[in-house]
């Protein structure tokens, strides 16, 4: 098989691998970004959880309306932000709040599930879960990049608080810091999940944030040039997974996952080995 | 630097009935009395005794449960808490960290000027950090992050500098270095106010001596306030 009908022709021929293609694109531009903020937080499971958050809401706006773009992202938009607004009330009352997350994420998971299967069909539930990154069409298009759009230019304009909060907020309130960067970043978490669940579905669509970010974490960069790498995996992990899938006949989602899973297994074991084989170099010299 | 009048004018901290609760734990109660401007204090108690609470809430992060604090140099406070609020695996450089000082003069939203940085070398030339500047703070003991951690107080150029047990788990040689920065700040007129725990330290280069246990047990004079710890 030539390189040409490898890389490029799934693409060229199909339109629903081009709408994909530029649909992960686009979200992989914000997820670099939130990613790496929410790795560096140390706030991966919040993510997660959050990421299943969206499902009730989802769910209800699929009730309403069928699976139309807007509604499942409106309704999903407005169950994140509660979830995520709760469970800011459960931390504030008692310390971490390890058991109170689960309990959300199980809940929205059942009851999201519960509610599309009242009305729908179990292709429906397949679909909310797993997302149907093949099927974007414009309208959903134009929404992940208008959202993704957004995203990127309030992380341009909150960088420093965003990440200074992220390992000293004490010293941010010290200096009289007093707006709530935190809750401001949950809410880009949600908005971008949104942005992914139409793609990706509620159980994946931390994927493709979480893990090119915890790929470049990795590498031990700066914050900037964190963001910077993980986009860059973002976009290799949707090229690879997408052409995995064309041609190993897999679900795109699951694939790109799995594409974002292996770069972050190898930038792990090859980091740690660098790491290990630094000092014998060094001694040598 | 700075002129010592203006620090005199509103270094001072007041305090009349300070009461903060944790849920319902009474953390400190009751608290009166004045930090005066200019002075050097050491706040020792055990654990549990609200010098920490006292901090937080001198540099307005705890909500009093009642009384009033009166601070007028608020915008020109400065706090350390302790290591442990620190993330010390992000990856910062310890001329960032430094320049953080900064903070109230470049803001959230605007560039660092390229003026902070020669005054972040010079900070951290003064804790005998100069050669460290391009590190990782990851990559620094204990004893070196408290170092620069001391020099972003000093950019932040602040009328009252709180320190919350400055010298934990801090090597002797680090301690020597920091104490003589306290003394510097002393001396230049600022508002310092430290918890600590080693009485001979405080016996040695703490003035005035603040003993809690969640109330006031003892403020004044170190060599007369000192010994009702004991008691």
């Amino acid at each position: 098989m030539s390189g040409h009908a490898l890389l490029v022709a799934p693409f060229e021929t199909l339109g629903f691998m081009r709408g994909a293609l530029v649909a992960c694109l686009a979200l992989a531009l914000a997820n670099g970004a939130v990613g790496t903020l929410l790795v560096l937080r140390r706030m991966s499971l919040d993510g997660d959880v959050l990421g299943h958050a969206v499902m009730p809401g989802a769910a209800i706006g699929f009730l309403y309306a069928g699976p139309s773009p807007t509604w499942l992202s409106l309704g999903g938009l407005a169950s994140g932000l509660a979830v995520a607004a709760l469970a800011g009330l459960i931390a504030g009352g008692r310390a971490r709040h390890d058991a109170g997350l689960v309990a959300f994420y199980l809940v929205a998971l059942s009851l999201g599930v519960a509610l599309v299967t009242w009305r729908g069909s179990n292709i429906d539930v397949v679909h909310v879960l797993f997302g149907t990154v093949l099927a974007i069409d414009r309208r959903a298009l134009l929404q992940i990049a208008a959202v993704s759009s957004v995203i990127l230019l309030v992380i341009a304009a909150l960088y420093r608080p965003l990440a200074v909060g992220a390992f000293d907020p004490a010293f941010l309130r010290a200096v009289g810091v007093c707006a709530p960067y935190g809750a401001v970043f949950v809410a880009l978490v949600v908005l971008a999940l949104v942005a992914s669940f139409q793609a990706f579905g509620t159980l994946l669509a931390v994927g493709p944030m979480l893990l090119p970010a915890a790929a470049a974490r990795c590498w031990g960069l700066g914050v900037a040039a964190s963001m910077a790498l993980a986009t860059f995996f973002g976009l290799a992990a949707s090229v690879a997974g997408l052409l995995l899938s064309y041609h190993g006949n897999l679900p795109s989602g699951p694939a790109i996952v799995l594409a974002g899973g292996l770069l972050f297994g190898v930038s792990l074991v090859v980091t740690s080995t660098l790491r290990q084989l630094a000092p014998t170099i060094r001694g040598d010299a | 630097m700075l002129s010592v009048g203006r620090m005199e004018a509103d270094g001072c901290v007041a305090l009349r009935d300070v009461t903060v609760q944790y849920g319902r734990r009474v953390a400190l109660e009751g608290l009166s009395g004045r930090f005066v401007s200019g002075s050097l204090t050491a706040v020792v108690g055990a654990n549990g005794a609200g010098k920490s609470t006292l901090l937080a809430a001198i540099a307005g992060t705890v909500r009093l449960a009642g009384g009033a604090l009166d601070c007028p140099a608020r915008e020109r406070l400065a706090y350390l808490p302790q290591l442990a609020a620190m993330d010390r695996d992000f990856p910062l450089t310890v001329a960032e960290l430094i320049a953080l000082g900064g903070w109230r003069d470049f803001g959230a939203f605007r560039a660092p000027a390229a003026a902070l940085r020669a005054r972040a070398a010079a900070a951290a030339a003064a804790v005998g950090l100069a050669s460290r500047l391009g590190r990782r703070i990851g990559e620094l003991s204990v004893g070196e992050l408290q170092r620069a951690l001391f020099a972003r107080l000093i950019l932040q150029d602040a009328a009252v500098i709180l320190l919350d047990e400055p010298f934990a788990a801090v090597d002797a040689q680090t301690i020597s270095v920091l104490l003589d920065q306290v003394a510097r700040w002393h001396h230049e007129g600022r508002t310092v106010i430290a918890v600590l725990h080693d009485l001979d330290l405080v016996r040695a280069r703490f003035p005035t001596t603040l003993v809690l246990a969640r109330r006031c047990v003892a403020w004044g004079p170190t060599d007369v306030a000192l010994p009702a710890l004991a008691a």
